[in-house]
C-alpha cells in the first residue's frame, strides 16, 4: 500500500509537472488543441506507439493467450498490423494538413468530402475511444487498485482517482502535454510489459520450464486445440447462436481481428498526433522501429510470454502476479500499466473534447465562439466525458463493454474516406459516406450492442456475434467496400469541393515517387500480400504444424504457433521497412509547405439559423425519445 | 543557448531513463536488501549508476549540464540516504548483507560523482566548483 501511494505521488506529481509546462508553453489556450503543430517527430513515435500498443496488449491480449492459447495469432502480430496502415496513410495526410493548415480528422472529412456525416462518425468514434474503449482499461486497472491495496481503496474509488488525474493534465496541458508527457508514458508502459514478461518468466522457472509447461498441456487432446487455430473459416452463426467447432480462433477470425486493430491508425486520435506533428521526417523510423520493432516485439514476444504463464499457472495473471511481487516491484508495474492506459485515454479524453466542441457545436449552434471561450467549453466537455466514463464503470460495465468493442470495428470503416483522399481518388464523395453508412450499419449488426438494441425492439436476428467466426470489422468493411465500389461506378460525374481538388493536385506533386519505387511496386504488392496471407491469414493454418517434428515434437521449443509468429514479426519488419522507405511510403521528406489560400467568400450572418438549428436539436431529441420508448413499450419482450 | 523545445525534449528524455532504470534499481536495491543478498543489491546499484551514465549521455547530445534542481534533488536525496543508513547503522538494525548493500550504494554512487566531476571539468575544475570566489576578486582574480 505505501509503495504503491509512495509511486502513484511520483506519478501525481509528474503530470503536474508537464502540465506546468505544456500549460505556459500553450499560453493558455492559444496552442492548446494542436500544440502549435510542433511535436517532434520521436515524440509523435511514442506517443503514437505507446497509444496504439501498451494498455490494451499487457491487459487484453495477455488475458486472451492465457484464455485462449495460441488460436488468435493476429494479437501477436499488433506491432506490424498497427504500422501498415501507418506506412500507408501518415505521410499523405500529414502533407495534406499541412497544405490545409488542419489538425484533426473532422477538418480533414469535412474538407475533402464536405460532409457533416463524416464529421459525425469521427466524433462519435473519438468519444467511443474516450469513454468506452479507454474505459473499459482503467476499470480493469481500479480492479487491480483494488486488489494490490487489499481492499482498502474500492474499485469505483480508484475509478475516480485515476479519471480526476487523467482529467486534471489534460485539462491543464491539452496537446502538448498529451505528447510531452505520452512519451514518458509509452517508456514506462513498454518498461511494465518487459517487466511483466520478466516476472512470469522467474515464477515459472524461465523461459525453458514455460515450454515444458506448454508442451505437457499440449499433450493434453482436451487443451492441444489453444496450440492451433481452428481451420480457415467455420460458418457457424455466430457466439451466443452456435459454437465453433473447437473454438472461435479461425484464421480468418484472426484476419478480421487484425483489420480492427488497423482501426485504430485511422482513428481520430491517430490522426490527431499526426496533425500536430512538426514534420514527417520520423514517420518511416517510427512505423518501422519504434512501432513494429520495438513495441511489435513487446507484444509478439513479452506480451506471448505473459500469456503462455497464465495459460499454464492461472493463478499466474496480471493481478496474481502484482500480487505475488514484493510491493515496489509491483507499485512499479501497476504505474507503468497506468501510464500505458492513460496516454490512450488522454488523447482520446482530448480529441473527443475537440470533435465535440470545435467540430459540432461551434460551426452548428455557435459560430461566435472565440478561441478562448472554445478551449474553455472543451475543458467542461473533457471533465463530463471523464464523468461519464466513471459513472459508466460503476453503473453500467455490461454496456460500457458493448461500447468499448465498438470503436476499433467503426473506426477500421474509416479506411474508405482517408483512402479516397490519400490514394485512391475515384471514390466519390456520395460513395464514402454511402459506404461509410453502410459499414457502421455492418459492424452494429454483427456487434452484441446491436444485436442487443435490435432485441430490445422486438427484432430478434438469427446470428450472433461473429457470425462465421469473423468479427464486426470484416463484415462493416465488406459492406462498406461493395458498396463504395458501386456508388463510386455510378457517381464518377460529381464534381469535388476547391479544396478536394486542391488537396488531389497537391499530392501529385509532392509524392512523385522516383523511377526505382515503381519498378518494385508489383514487388511491394507480392510480399505485402504474402505476409498478409502467410501471418494473419488464411496461411496461419500452416503455422499449426510448421515446426512440429515427425512425432510432434516442437523443433524450435515452443509451440509452433508461437515460433510461426515470432518469425512472421521479424519479417513483418522487413515489411514495413521495404514499405516505408525502398517504396517511399514513409520516407523523410523535405520541402516547403505553403498554405492554401482559398478563394474569399462572403462570411453569412447564420445566428438565425444557428436558434433554428438549436430548437430543431431539441424537438428531434424529443421526438426519438419518446418514439424510443413507445416502440420498446410496444414490440420488445 | 538551447531553444525551449530541444530543452523539454532533454526534461523528457530524462525523465524517462529515470522512471524506467532509476526505479528498477531502486526497487532490486530494495529486494536485495530485504532478502540480504548484496547481490542483488549491487544490482540495483548497477541500475541506478546505468540511470546516472545515461542522463550523462543525454547531457552530452544536448549538450548541456545537470540543472541546478537536478542537482539539488540528487544531491539532497543522497545525504537523506546516507543519513538513514548511517541512523540504521548506528541503532544496530541493519544485517551484514544490508551494511555492505549500502556501502557500495553510497561509495559506487560517491566515486561516480567525483569521476563525472574530474572527467567533465578536470582536477583543477572540478574542485572549483566547489570553490567560492569572493565577488570582490571577480572572474579573472
Amino acid at each position: 500500500m505505501i509503495w504503491l501511494s509512495l509511486y502513484g505521488l511520483f506519478y501525481i506529481a509528474m503530470t503536474l509537472y508537464w502540465a506546468r509546462v505544456g500549460a505556459r508553453e500553450n499560453g493558455d489556450f492559444e496552442t492548446y488543441f494542436s500544440a502549435g503543430h510542433a511535436l517532434s517527430p520521436w515524440v509523435s513515435a511514442l506517443v503514437l506507439a505507446g497509444a496504439s500498443l501498451s494498455g490494451w496488449a499487457i491487459l487484453d491480449a495477455s488475458a486472451e493467450v492465457g484464455h485462449s492459447g495460441f488460436g488468435f495469432p493476429a494479437l501477436l502480430q499488433a506491432g506490424i498490423a498497427l504500422a501498415l496502415p501507418g506506412v500507408l496513410f501518415f505521410k499523405r495526410i500529414w502533407l495534406v494538413g499541412q497544405r490545409l493548415r488542419l489538425s484533426s480528422q473532422s477538418e480533414l472529412l469535412r474538407s475533402y468530402y464536405g460532409s457533416e456525416f463524416l464529421v459525425c462518425v469521427s466524433t462519435v468514434i473519438a468519444v467511443l475511444f474516450a469513454v468506452a474503449f479507454a474505459g473499459l482499461q482503467l476499470s480493469a486497472l481500479s480492479r487491480l487498485v483494488e486488489g494490490l491495496t487489499g481492499g482498502a481503496v474500492s474499485a469505483p474509488v480508484a475509478a475516480t482517482l485515476l479519471a480526476v488525474v487523467l482529467f486534471g493534465y489534460v485539462v491543464i496541458g491539452g496537446m502538448r502535454i498529451v505528447g510531452y508527457l505520452g512519451a514518458i508514458q509509452a517508456v514506462l508502459a513498454a518498461a511494465s510489459v518487459v517487466g511483466f514478461a520478466g516476472f512470469a518468466l522467474i515464477a515459472v522457472g524461465g523461459f525453458g520450464a514455460l515450454n515444458a509447461g506448454l508442451a505437457t498441456l499440449s499433450a493434453d487432446p482436451l487443451q492441444a486445440g489453444r496450440f492451433m487455430v481452428s481451420g480457415v473459416i467455420q460458418f457457424t452463426t455466430g457466439a451466443g447462436r452456435e459454437a465453433a467447432a473447437g473454438h472461435e480462433g479461425t484464421a480468418l477470425a484472426s484476419l478480421s481481428i487484425a483489420f480492427a486493430l488497423m482501426g485504430f491508425q485511422a482513428s481520430p486520435l491517430a490522426l490527431k498526433v499526426i496533425l500536430s506533428m512538426r514534420t514527417p521526417r520520423a514517420l518511416a523510423a517510427g512505423q518501422t522501429w519504434v512501432m513494429a520493432g520495438a513495441y511489435g516485439g513487446l507484444v509478439a514476444l513479452c506480451v506471448g510470454t505473459v500469456g503462455a504463464a497464465s495459460l499454464i499457472r492461472p493463478d499466474l495473471g496480471l493481478s496474481g502476479l502484482l500480487a505475488s511481487l514484493s510491493p515496489w516491484f509491483a507499485a512499479w508495474l501497476f504505474i507503468g500499466l497506468l501510464a500505458g492506459v492513460q496516454l490512450m485515454a488522454g488523447l482520446g479524453l482530448l480529441t473527443a473534447g475537440e470533435a465535440l466542441v470545435r467540430h459540432l457545436y461551434k460551426p452548428w449552434f455557435h459560430g461566435r465562439l472565440g478561441r478562448r471561450d472554445t478551449v474553455t467549453l472543451t475543458r467542461v466537455v473533457i471533465g463530463l466525458l471523464a464523468i461519464a466514463s466513471v459513472l459508466m464503470q460503476a453503473l453500467t460495465p455490461v454496456t460500457l463493454s458493448m461500447l468499448g468493442s465498438l470503436a476499433l470495428p467503426l473506426s477500421f470503416q474509416l479506411w474508405t474516406p482517408l483512402l479516397g483522399i490519400t490514394w485512391l481518388r475515384w471514390i466519390t464523395r456520395p460513395a464514402a459516406v454511402t459506404g461509410v453508412g453502410f459499414g457502421i450499419a455492418g459492424v452494429l449488426l454483427t456487434e452484441p450492442l446491436g444485436i442487443a438494441v435490435l432485441s430490445f425492439f422486438g427484432l430478434d436476428v438469427p446470428w450472433g456475434r461473429a457470425p462465421w467466426t469473423l468479427h464486426s470489422a470484416a463484415w462493416g468493411m465488406a459492406a462498406n467496400l461493395a458498396v463504395t465500389l458501386l456508388v463510386s461506378a455510378f457517381t464518377q460525374r460529381r464534381g469535388f469541393s476547391e479544396e478536394a481538388q486542391e488537396i488531389r493536385r497537391f499530392l501529385g506533386i509532392a509524392l512523385r515517387t522516383s523511377a526505382r519505387a515503381r519498378a518494385l511496386r508489383s514487388t511491394a504488392w507480392s510480399v505485402s500480400l504474402a505476409w498478409l496471407f502467410l501471418a494473419v491469414g488464411p496461411g496461419l493454418v500452416f503455422g499449426n504444424g510448421a515446426f512440429l517434428g515427425p512425432d510432434r515434437q516442437w523443433l524450435v521449443g515452443m509451440p509452433s504457433l508461437w515460433g510461426w509468429s515470432l518469425l512472421f514479426w521479424a519479417l513483418g519488419v522487413g515489411l514495413v521497412w521495404f514499405l516505408s522507405y525502398k517504396m517511399e511510403m514513409a520516407s523523410p521528406l523535405s520541402m516547403d509547405i505553403p498554405a492554401y489560400a482559398p478563394h474569399p467568400k462572403l462570411r453569412v450572418h447564420q445566428d438565425a439559423q444557428e436558434r433554428d438549428r438549436v430548437r430543431a436539436l431539441v424537438v428531434t431529441s424529443a421526438v426519438a425519445f419518446a418514439l424510443i420508448v413507445l416502440t420498446a413499450l410496444g414490440f420488445s419482450r | 543557448m538551447l531553444s525551449p523545445l530541444p530543452i523539454v525534449e532533454r526534461s523528457i528524455l530524462v525523465f524517462s531513463t529515470w522512471a524506467v532504470l532509476g526505479f528498477l534499481g531502486l526497487g532490486l536495491l530494495l529486494e536485495g536488501l530485504t532478502r540480504d543478498s548484496v547481490t542483488l543489491s549491487s544490482l540495483g546499484v548497477g541500475g541506478i549508476v546505468l540511470a546516472f551514465v545515461v542522463h550523462i549521455v543525454i547531457n552530452g547530445v544536448f549538450d548541456t549540464g545537470f540543472s541546478p534542481g537536478e542537482t539539488a534533488l540528487g544531491i539532497g536525496a543522497y545525504g537523506l540516504l546516507g543519513l538513514v543508513f548511517v541512523i540504521g547503522a548506528i541503532t544496530g538494525e541493519t544485517t551484514m548483507a544490508d551494511f555492505y548493500s549500502g556501502l557500495i550504494f553510497f561509495g559506487v554512487l560517491a566515486l561516480g560523482f567525483l569521476t563525472y566531476l574530474f572527467t567533465r571539468h578536470g582536477l583543477r575544475g572540478a574542485f572549483s566548483r566547489f570553490h567560492v570566489k569572493p565577488a570582490s576578486l571577480g572572474e579573472g582574480a
